[in-house]
């Protein structure tokens, strides 16, 4: 009985140690964003208070001022909303189609040198961006579309395809071949089995693929902060930086800014979280 | 016409290899050109004159660069050890959880929406010495302190590194998690029969079938570890007096502020080749994971 | 000594309840299957004793030594598992000696076990291979190897044949037994094939939704099962049951109006008016010609046999009493053909009685 005991006690302290682990971990992910969006809910003079005021003040002055065109310092919050949605749509539309006909021929076709095409596609995202936007800088200057909408679509573009390639890939492996056999025996043009048959069954798959694509070109920085310039073209990350002058930041500004950021994303990720895993995984295990 | 030269395949691949080309390699042929020039943006006509591997000679011999390209180096290892580390303790913990473990993975994934400037300036204002929360925090609690973490160079390192592990820890912890899932049950209740103590079953068995996942999250980490760029930037700039520069700010102080871009590109070719080296060398470990895991093919 | 003793075991899931505290006591070397439809928690029984499952409530002991919180290492067990459960990223021989490697025994201890398991079971071949490289029998004899490499107190079997083929089946049931003969210890063995139970076991536990049924000798299930779970269960084909009525003290009214006699076991058992089922095996009703010559009661039939199912040595005839199908064996046998009206006996000694509201056997 005595060693019955003993596993019986450690069960129960293991239990209660994974619980405070657990606890633990969570507090660590959350109260970071938790104190942001608080944050962008008080007002500055508390914000700033020393020392601090641990009472918050509801107040929606930074949401008011930020949303009233040119408020606080003036930052256009509603032309960058705007930017960032164009430029994220558009990028991610055309970099699905371009990447799951990639994908698409990684899957289902055999052809010499496919792993080394694979991987060479793969590095191309490893270009580090800051790397890659002093090149870009002076490219897109000479070609003239610097600080354009245009511009900034076709990086991004490039930077997703690789990616979604890697994600497609991994979701049409995993449908049957036998499926667009079928449909074509049935008469379908492989053309149309893809449309038909393949496609509307990689559908969810293919969108999480999207959502990964629009995050990246929700959140990128480092290209964008140098190929824009301007209002009419500066995404919100790039807008984040408005909020600071030389030597003071307007905190509570910021972050109402980016809880504006973040709520988009947010919603979508947790549309295709599911997806989004499975995707990650199949396409790199079962390669 | 295209159909009859060219494999179907390949026609599937020429969207993406143009705009690739376009967009990447043909700006990137033209940076490693310019690397080999004096190039200056105030002064364009410098792009012509052809200085031979005099850019490269000087940032192989510069300490500053040196400095930089070690603490990258290092800074790379201690965070993606550190996230690989973590992530595996997070995922093995969820993995035991009995409620609510949607919600809780859902939590997880927090981090992985966020914008990599988005933390810079989250932690940068968590961290600030005069209204930070952890400062403030440490002041109710009664420690009459203002730890200057952004502006000390040790605590600066440590602050963009608990950002840089806060923001991609989730990648592993998610991945392994799924890992986790996937795994068959029976090798694991064969394990504890054949007498493993639960130690013994993670080290012998939990680990090895985990390895392709943890490749696969560091495969994906390594495609985009310059996103560090964005958080120190924000968080120090590579300051105070360069403790925490890395690389990148480096690289990017060179060409945007100092305009040689010259030397910058020829700087941005060694990051380049750093995380191609990173990304071979994962993909690499991936795939001889699966051979042994038996999952190839 | 290595009894496996249950006492009272109970397994909640949540709510649900999926053992019903069973008693049971295995005796030392005992070849014992627990054996059931799936669902009926044979294999969770099976996994309580492993360790693999807390035990909600009661005691399960194992050489009189209770072991409910213990972790399944110190059980000193060793388990075959229905996918093999083979560690796919190590070699046979690694698989092999991966107990004892965790066990920190010495080197040259853990290749004399290993080559000896191998020698048993004939892997010797093998041995530098990976799971992923073996045949499903290969593997299973891995699995079989890894258990007992390590001499354990009791071997436990998890459903290990039923990712095999017939006929492999068939070849590795002979070796489980021999396996048993060899080294004669307990062994624990949980199936849903009853052919399987009825070849390999000294007692057979046949359990149902959480409880035992009955327990006892392949012979004494078959012979003598308690209610008609147990008789359609054992045996194939599956025993014929008809519904009746007692009439009188010793005729059952069959449904569509045939009288039968009530068997010998049942006489002064069954009431007037009580409603019955009667039981009997197709080797108990056999054509005129056909059927094994015995002494003892019999009834005379005359069916028409609506299928036919030749399996060489026998032919199963299926055909119809009192509106209800049954089946019957014909020996030695002859083509018949769908349709044809043959003279059938039964043979009334072998025939059983079930109450048809307990579904209990009726018996003296």
């Amino acid at each position: 009985m005595d060693r019955n005991q003993t596993h019986r006690n450690r069960k129960r302290a293991l239990k209660t140690l994974h619980f405070i682990a657990l606890f633990a971990t969570m507090s660590v992910i959350c109260i970071p964003g938790l104190w942001i969006v608080l944050n962008s809910f008080r007002p500055t003079v508390e914000i700033m208070a020393k020392p601090p005021i641990w009472t918050p003040t509801f107040t929606l002055d930074h949401y008011r001022a930020m949303f009233s065109g040119a408020g606080e310092g003036g930052v256009p919050v509603f032309s960058y909303f705007r930017n960032s949605l164009i430029v994220s749509v558009v990028s991610t539309a055309i970099a699905i189609l371009i990447g799951m006909s990639g994908g698409y021929a990684f899957a289902r076709y055999r052809f010499k040198g496919k792993a080394g095409y694979f991987v060479g596609l793969m590095l191309f995202r490893a270009v580090p961006g800051v790397a890659l936007s002093l090149p870009l800088f002076i490219v897109f200057a000479k070609v003239g579309i610097i600080d354009t909408h245009f511009g900034l679509i076709l990086v991004y573009v490039a930077l997703n395809v690789p990616f979604t390639i890697w994600l497609t890939d991994g979701f049409f492996r995993q449908i049957p071949k036998e499926l667009h056999e079928a449909a074509e025996i049935d008469g379908c043009t492989r053309w149309q089995a893809f449309w038909k048959v393949e496609f509307p069954v990689a559908r969810s798959g293919v969108a999480s693929a999207a959502i990964f694509a629009f995050l990246t070109s929700w959140n990128e920085f480092a290209l964008a902060s140098q190929l824009t310039r301007s209002v009419g073209s500066k995404t919100m990350p790039v807008g984040l930086l408005d909020f600071t002058a030389e030597f003071t930041i307007n905190w509570g500004g910021m972050c109402a800014l980016a809880v504006l950021m973040i709520v988009p994303a947010l919603i979508l990720t947790f549309i295709v979280q599911k997806h989004l895993i499975a995707g990650l995984t199949f396409g790199g295990v079962k390669g | 016409m295209l159909r009859r030269r060219f494999p179907e395949w390949f026609v599937l691949l020429l969207p993406a290899i143009i705009v690739i080309a376009a967009v990447v390699l043909i700006p990137l042929i033209f940076s490693l050109y310019s690397s080999f020039t004096p190039y200056k943006l105030t002064r364009p006509s410098t792009l012509w004159t052809w200085v031979g591997t005099y850019n490269y000679e000087k940032i192989l011999t510069d300490a500053k660069f040196w400095a930089a390209f070690g603490r990258t180096v290092l800074f790379l290892t201690i965070v993606l050890n550190l996230e690989l580390v973590l992530g595996l303790g997070i995922a093995l913990l969820m993995n035991k959880v009995t409620w609510g473990q949607r919600t809780l993975r859902t939590i997880l994934m927090f981090p992985m929406m966020f914008s990599p400037i988005l933390v810079g300036f989250q932690f940068k204002f968590i961290f600030n010495d005069n209204i930070g929360l952890v400062n403030n925090a440490l002041q109710s609690m009664g420690f009459n302190v203002a730890l200057p973490w952004l502006v000390d160079g040790k605590l600066a390192m440590f602050s963009i590194i608990f950002a840089e592990v806060w923001m991609s820890t989730s990648v592993f912890a998610i991945l392994i998690l799924a890992g986790l899932f996937a795994m068959p049950r029976d090798p694991l209740e064969a394990a504890k029969v054949d007498g493993c103590t639960p130690w013994q079953s993670f080290r012998h068995i939990t680990l090895p079938f985990l390895m392709p996942f943890i490749f696969i999250a560091m495969t994906i980490r390594s495609l985009d570890v310059a996103r560090a760029y964005d958080i120190v930037q924000i968080m120090t700039g590579g300051g105070p007096a360069r403790r925490t520069e890395l690389l990148w700010t480096l690289m990017s102080r060179t060409g945007y502020v100092d305009a040689r871009m010259g030397l910058a590109n020829a700087m941005g070719y060694v990051s380049i080749l750093l995380s191609i080296v990173f990304t071979i060398y994962f993909f690499h470990k991936l795939s001889a994971a699966r051979a042994q895991i038996g999952m190839g093919g | 000594m290595t009894e496996v003793n249950l006492s009272k075991v109970v397994k909640f899931y949540g709510k649900h309840r999926a053992v019903h505290g069973i008693d049971l006591a295995i005796h030392d070397g005992e070849f014992v299957v627990l054996v059931g439809p799936s669902g009926c928690g044979k294999s969770t029984t099976l996994r309580m004793i492993a360790g693999l499952e807390d035990i909600s409530d009661g005691e399960v002991s194992i050489g009189g030594r209770v072991v409910n919180d213990l972790p399944p290492r110190e059980r000193n067990i060793s388990m075959v598992f229905q996918n093999y459960a083979l560690y796919p990223h190590m070699t046979v021989r690694e698989n092999l000696g991966f107990s004892l490697k965790v066990a920190k025994k010495e080197e040259t201890e853990i290749e004399k076990a290993v080559d000896e398991a191998a020698g048993i079971l004939g892997l010797d071949e093998l041995m530098e291979r990976k799971p992923a490289e073996l045949s499903g029998g290969q593997r299973q004899r891995v699995a079989m190897g890894r258990a007992i490499v390590r001499h354990p107190d009791v071997f436990l079997f998890d459903e290990p044949l039923s990712n095999l083929d017939a006929k492999l089946r068939t070849q590795m049931r002979v070796e489980i037994k021999k396996l048993h003969q060899k080294v004669g210890n307990t062994i624990i063995y949980v199936t849903h094939d009853q052919v399987e139970a009825m070849t390999l076991a000294d007692r057979i536990v046949l359990m149902q939704d959480g409880y035992i049924v009955q327990v006892g000798t392949p012979l004494e299930l078959f012979n003598a099962p308690v209610n008609t779970f147990v008789a359609s269960f054992i045996g194939s084909p599956p025993m014929n049951l008809i519904d009746g009525t007692v009439s009188g003290t010793d005729t059952i009214k069959l449904a569509g109006g045939l009288d039968v006699p009530v068997p010998a076991a049942a006489r002064g058992q069954v009431t007037d008016g009580q409603k019955v089922q009667f039981g009997f095996r197709a080797d108990n009703l056999m054509p005129e010609g056909h059927a094994v010559q015995e002494e003892g009661e019999k009834a005379n039939l005359e069916l028409t046999v609506t299928l036919t199912e030749p399996l060489g040595t026998e032919t199963v005839l299926f055909t119809d009493i009192a509106g209800t199908e049954v089946q019957a064996k014909m020996l030695n046998p002859r083509p018949v053909r769908p349709g044809e009206v043959l003279k059938f006996r039964l043979m009334l000694d072998k025939c059983h009685v079930f109450d048809a509201n307990t579904t209990e056997a009726i018996r003296g």
